[in-house]
């Protein structure tokens, strides 16, 4: 024990030496990474180090010139869609990637702020409130939603939450559907929900939908500056106190509570945020689409927006954006025919680019594969001329339907047992390797193309759900951190 | 004057298992407390019956003359008592500075709004976040300064981790310090640095300190006074030399010597 | 009365699927401490292949074997599909989450749920599917029972109940009688104690999905036989069973039962004596009350906080 005046800890020379060791070579290894690549490299380096502003400048004034681009009022209502999936990423993330609480009853929020702003806003009855009055309302009126829902659980564990949650949404289905009769009153409007709710306005003047029939962009430029606000104030958020504590409380909540971090109240008011965030992002929906019904709040959306979460990366608020301007558009695409095929042949292709580089086994591979396609379907015609009946079609189906079989006419029997047969074969493939794997690769491809053209893209609608689906499953098994969230090392 | 810490007649119970049984204990202002005892003495118990992570099923416990019983875990840091953990329990994929900023919670205020306007006066606050975790770190020489501030805690090694957690304790601005085996799994140099520590934390940051430790050097260097347990009763009490001889500690720690001799 | 014996009767029968799809979730969480949502959608294949077998042999109005041997069939192919299912599942979705962090899996189950639903529309489209009991030798089933005052209990729903209970005292057999469900029940309290004490980890989670997914695919069947079923019900049947899994105690088997009991309880009395439609507040406000009044469930053990 030294009773003097402390010693300055650098003196302590025998101790100081080790440090320099394995230890600052670890820390040191993001500095080495960048240190490689030449001219290109210095980009690298310039892009990388650009401030998270710069960023987000460029991306929304990217965004904000498409409707310079595009004319087309479908692509402007896809575009604003993605901005209100932006947002509700946003909010999500804030539960899910700070607080770590499983929220599944997430877009019941999302619909209490549209029908509240229905309530608000439409002959329903009879109120018309100004925006500036009824979106603060409905806002304060989500966060307090949240804020009673995640109550019941806040000392329970995730798995409670995410019970209590997925029945609330539930519950909120129920609600709505049931409620154009509570008492002989009609409140929601049913099944069918509300129609010929107000748009936006603004000091007496109304924020019109449609200009000249076209869809209007005033929508989207409203939306994308609410999501320029709504990032920069979680950033703060995130970057303050607040935003610490939660991160600690997600990495070990015992230790953060002893540390001084109310763990129970920093969950809740995680709850709440998102909760607040997903009633804001229903008002825009209702304004925009004039109308509200139960449908539109259910559990496709919510895992929807699990995928764009997770995609880009749960708890960075960058990959979020990024996994919502990636999977909005990519469902929007999935339900034409046209554009999805056109999808699923450039995704086979940039899976294999990805899996074998540009190597030996990708030519051979992707040379079997073609070889196989077309003796497969020589065979085929040999046999039966309808089952290459979709050669005729024109464009790149014509072209890839020379190479898959598509029958004009499906046996009952066939799409269930191509369908689990290619799940199997995909399957079976990850358990085994070498050469067998090589050897399996062409026809597992041949079979998934077949089903692909055959059984999925006549129905679009379940079958962009699937994708969302396997997206979700792959992600977790493939890359639990997504697109741009940070590795992360867990506590065992 | 009063004990800075007291603790009379705590009772903790597991089921039919007594794990702590009407243990009187008592911390002065300014003194550096050692608890030993034999694995399952309930020493680790103690600490978390004290930090509010269990509640005693019977007895009290007071910090400066105010009752803390029944405060949640956080209420209690807030009052002035922080702790290290015998499991290092960092954050481990936030930085080491981040790692101390986080403990600064409880004595800061900015709120959710603030932060999201990034008031001025959140933004003073935020730089006085960031100085006392910078003094905080310093204490440890050049270990954990510099580029290592923005490294995340799982990158140190398992000595600068147990540092980290001290810094981090101390950002809690506590006035009762609980460190919990300290010089767990280090080296005699370490160990021998960790016990100069010790005695540096209250020279320099004021802490009056409660610490588990198995280590006998380390015990003897920093005591006050000792405090041995086994199955959760006090065996004995004093100075070092006292309880290092009491017949009851050692037969505790080496079994009833006296009895299979004969 | 006549509607009390009415609806106690229907609460037994909706109770006991319940209880079957809780009893899945509970085996599951008790070894995995994995809230399985893609469960329910278990259930739901297994109602589907029940469907599938019972049409292949020659449907319910010109069946190719006995009537009485019929129904144990199309129970037990459900089964043994759902096991193989429950089994390629943890296999593929699950296993390789095993270390990552509590959310993982369950954002995998998830994503399992949405597939399983939405494939079965994909292939089997969205229409309901009767399995048109009533055919079976010209309505025996229905019209033959037990009289109960006025009310005849049909023959179906006595033997839906019955072979439900068969299962449940099976399984509590399993689990408490036998080398592997103590294993099971090793497992399910310490993991990785029970790995160094010689238990195969791996076998006992792929057992435990086996025996879940198999009640499922039995529940599946029976509930089918009620009612028509679809590919839709996979998320509210799903959703019913886990809460009466964490009602009654999640990780208790016997816990499990009641709660899928009570939960059949209540929403067939709110159903005959309130409302069709509001049958999920009820359900709702029981797990609500759950929650804040009695967390542990109603035999589940409060758990002591590890540090």
């Amino acid at each position: 024990m030294s009773d003097s005046t402390p010693p300055i800890p650098d003196s302590q020379t025998p101790a100081d030496g080790p440090a320099v060791g394995r230890d600052e070579w670890v820390a040191r290894h993001q500095e080495r990474r960048f240190t490689s690549g030449g001219r290109l490299g210095v980009v690298e380096e310039r892009v990388r180090s650009a401030p998270w502003w710069a960023w987000l400048a460029l991306f929304v004034a990217a965004f904000s010139l498409l409707p310079a681009v595009e004319s087309s009022g479908y692509v402007r209502f896809v575009a604003f869609q993605t901005v209100l999936f932006m947002l509700l990423a946003l909010g999500l993330n804030v539960v899910v990637g700070w607080g770590g609480l499983l929220d599944l009853g997430y877009v019941a929020f999302y619909g209490i702020g549209a029908y509240l702003y229905a309530f608000f806003d439409s002959d329903q009855f009879g109120i018309h409130l100004p925006t500036i009055v009824s979106v603060p309302l409905i806002v304060v009126a989500g966060a307090l939603a949240g804020l009673l829902v995640g109550l019941p659980s806040r000392r329970l564990a995730g798995d409670y939450l995410a019970i209590v949650t997925l029945f609330f949404l539930q519950l909120f289905q129920t609600l709505t559907t049931n409620g154009d009769s509570v008492f002989g009153h009609n409140v929601t409007g049913g099944p069918f929900g509300l129609l010929n709710v107000d748009p936006y306005n603004f000091f007496g003047h109304d924020l019109a939908i449609e200009h000249q029939g076209v869809f209007a962009t005033s929508y989207l430029y409203l939306a994308l500056a609410c999501f320029v606000v709504v990032y920069i104030a979680l950033r703060f958020v995130d970057r303050s106190r607040t935003g610490r504590a939660w991160r600690s409380l997600r990495e070990d909540s015992l230790a953060a509570e002893a540390m001084g971090m109310p763990v129970n109240w920093l969950k809740l008011l995680s709850f709440s945020f998102g909760a607040a965030v997903a009633a804001f992002t229903g008002t825009l929906f209702a304004a925009q689409s004039a109308s509200v019904f139960p449908l539109a709040f259910y559990f496709v959306l919510l895992i929807t927006i699990y995928t764009m979460v997770i995609l880009g990366g749960s708890g960075n608020q960058a990959g979020v954006v990024l996994g919502a301007v990636i999977v909005g558009p990519l469902l929007e695409m999935l339900r034409d025919p046209g554009k999805s095929r056109v999808l699923f042949f450039l995704a086979l292709v940039g899976g294999m680019l990805l899996a074998f580089r540009l190597s030996r086994r990708l030519a051979i591979v992707g040379g079997a594969t073609l070889v196989f396609g077309f003796a497969v379907h020589e065979l085929a015609r040999a046999i039966e001329g309808s089952w290459v009946a979709g050669e005729k079609a024109s464009g790149f189906q014509g072209a890839i339907d020379h190479w898959v079989i598509a029958p004009d006419h499906l046996a009952r029997w066939i799409p269930p047992v191509s369908y689990v047969g290619v799940i199997a074969a995909i399957l079976l493939l990850t358990l085994v390797r070498g050469r067998l794997r090589l050897a399996l690769l062409p026809p597992t491809l041949y079979l998934a193309a077949f089903v692909w053209e055959n059984v999925m893209l006549p129905k679009p609608e379940p079958t962009r759900y699937i994708v969302v689906g396997l997206i979700l499953i792959g992600l977790m098994v493939l890359r639990p951190n997504g697109l741009l969230g940070e590795h992360r090392v867990e506590i065992i | 004057m009063a004990s800075l810490l007291e603790l009379k007649g705590v009772s903790l119970a597991f089921g039919g298992l007594t794990v702590v049984d009407c243990l009187d204990l008592h911390v002065d202002e300014g003194e550096i407390v050692s608890v030993i005892g034999p694995n399952g003495a309930g020493k680790t118990t103690l600490f978390n019956l004290i930090t509010g992570i269990y509640r005693p099923d019977t007895g009290d416990i007071a910090l400066d003359g105010q009752n803390i019983v029944g405060l949640q875990p956080h209420q209690i840091c807030g009052r002035g008592i922080a702790r290290t953990f015998q499991t290092l329990r960092l954050f481990l994929n936030m930085s080491v500075k981040e790692n101390v900023m986080a403990a600064a919670y409880s004595h800061t205020k900015a709120g959710v709004f603030r932060s999201m306007l990034r008031t001025p006066g959140m933004r003073r606050e935020e730089r006085a976040i960031a100085e006392l975790a910078e003094q905080r770190l310093a204490f440890f020489g050049k270990r954990l300064m510099g580029y290592r501030w923005d490294q995340p805690a799982y990158s140190l090694s398992y000595a600068n981790r147990r540092r980290l957690e001290i810094a981090r304790a101390t950002a809690a601005n506590p006035r009762l310090l609980l460190l919990d085996e300290p010089a767990a799994g280090m080296n005699p140099s370490e160990t021998h640095e960790i016990t100069e520590l010790i005695g540096e934390l209250r020279a320099e940051g004021g802490y009056t300190i409660l610490v588990i430790e198995h280590d006998m050097h380390v015990v003897e260097g920093i005591s006050d006074r000792v405090v041995a347990l086994d199955h959760g009763v006090k065996i004995a009490e004093g100075t070092f030399e006292q309880v290092a001889t009491d017949e009851k500690v050692i037969e505790a720690y080496l079994g009833l010597q006296t009895h299979t001799r004969k | 009365m006549d509607t009390f014996i009415q609806l106690t009767v229907d609460a037994l029968t909706l109770g006991s699927v319940y209880a079957l799809i809780a009893l899945g979730y509970t085996l599951i969480y008790g070894v995995l401490k994995l809230l399985n949502f893609a469960h329910g959608d278990v259930f739901m294949v297994g109602s589907f292949i029940g469907f599938g077998v019972l049409q292949l042999l020659g449907g319910t109005a010109n069946p190719s074997v006995p009537v009485w041997l019929l129904l144990p069939i199309l129970v037990v192919a459900a089964m043994a599909g759902c096991a193989v299912l429950g089994v390629v599942i943890e296999r593929f979705a699950y296993r390789p989450l095993r270390d990552a962090p509590r959310i993982a899996p369950l954002i995998s189950a998830l994503g399992v749920s949405f597939f399983l639903a939405n494939s079965m529309q994909l292939l089997f489209g969205a229409q309901p599917r009767n399995y048109d009991t009533f055919s079976l030798s010209n309505g025996a089933l229905y019209l033959k029972g037990i009289d109960i005052g006025n009310v005849r209990v049909p023959l179906l729903r006595i033997i839906t109940i019955v072979s439900a209970f068969v299962l449940m005292i099976l399984l509590w057999f399993l689990v408490n009688r036998t080398r592997t469900g103590k294993a099971m029940r090793a497992t399910s309290f310490d993991r990785e104690a029970a790995a160094m004490m010689g238990i195969d980890i791996d076998r006992v989670i792929v057992f435990t999905f086996i025996l879940g997914s198999a009640l499922a695919g039995a529940a599946g069947v029976m509930f089918a036989l009620r009612v028509p079923t679809t590919v839709s019900i996979g998320f509210i049947s799903g959703l019913k069973g886990f809460t009466a899994a964490v009602i009654g105690g999640i990780g208790s088997v016997p816990g499990a039962m009641a709660g899928g009991l009570l939960l059949g309880f209540a929403e067939s009395y709110t159903e005959g004596y309130i409302s069709t439609k509001w049958s999920d507040l009820v359900v709702f406000s029981i797990l609500i009350g759950f929650m804040i009044f009695r967390p542990q469930g109603l035999l589940g053990r409060a758990d002591i906080r590890k540090v």
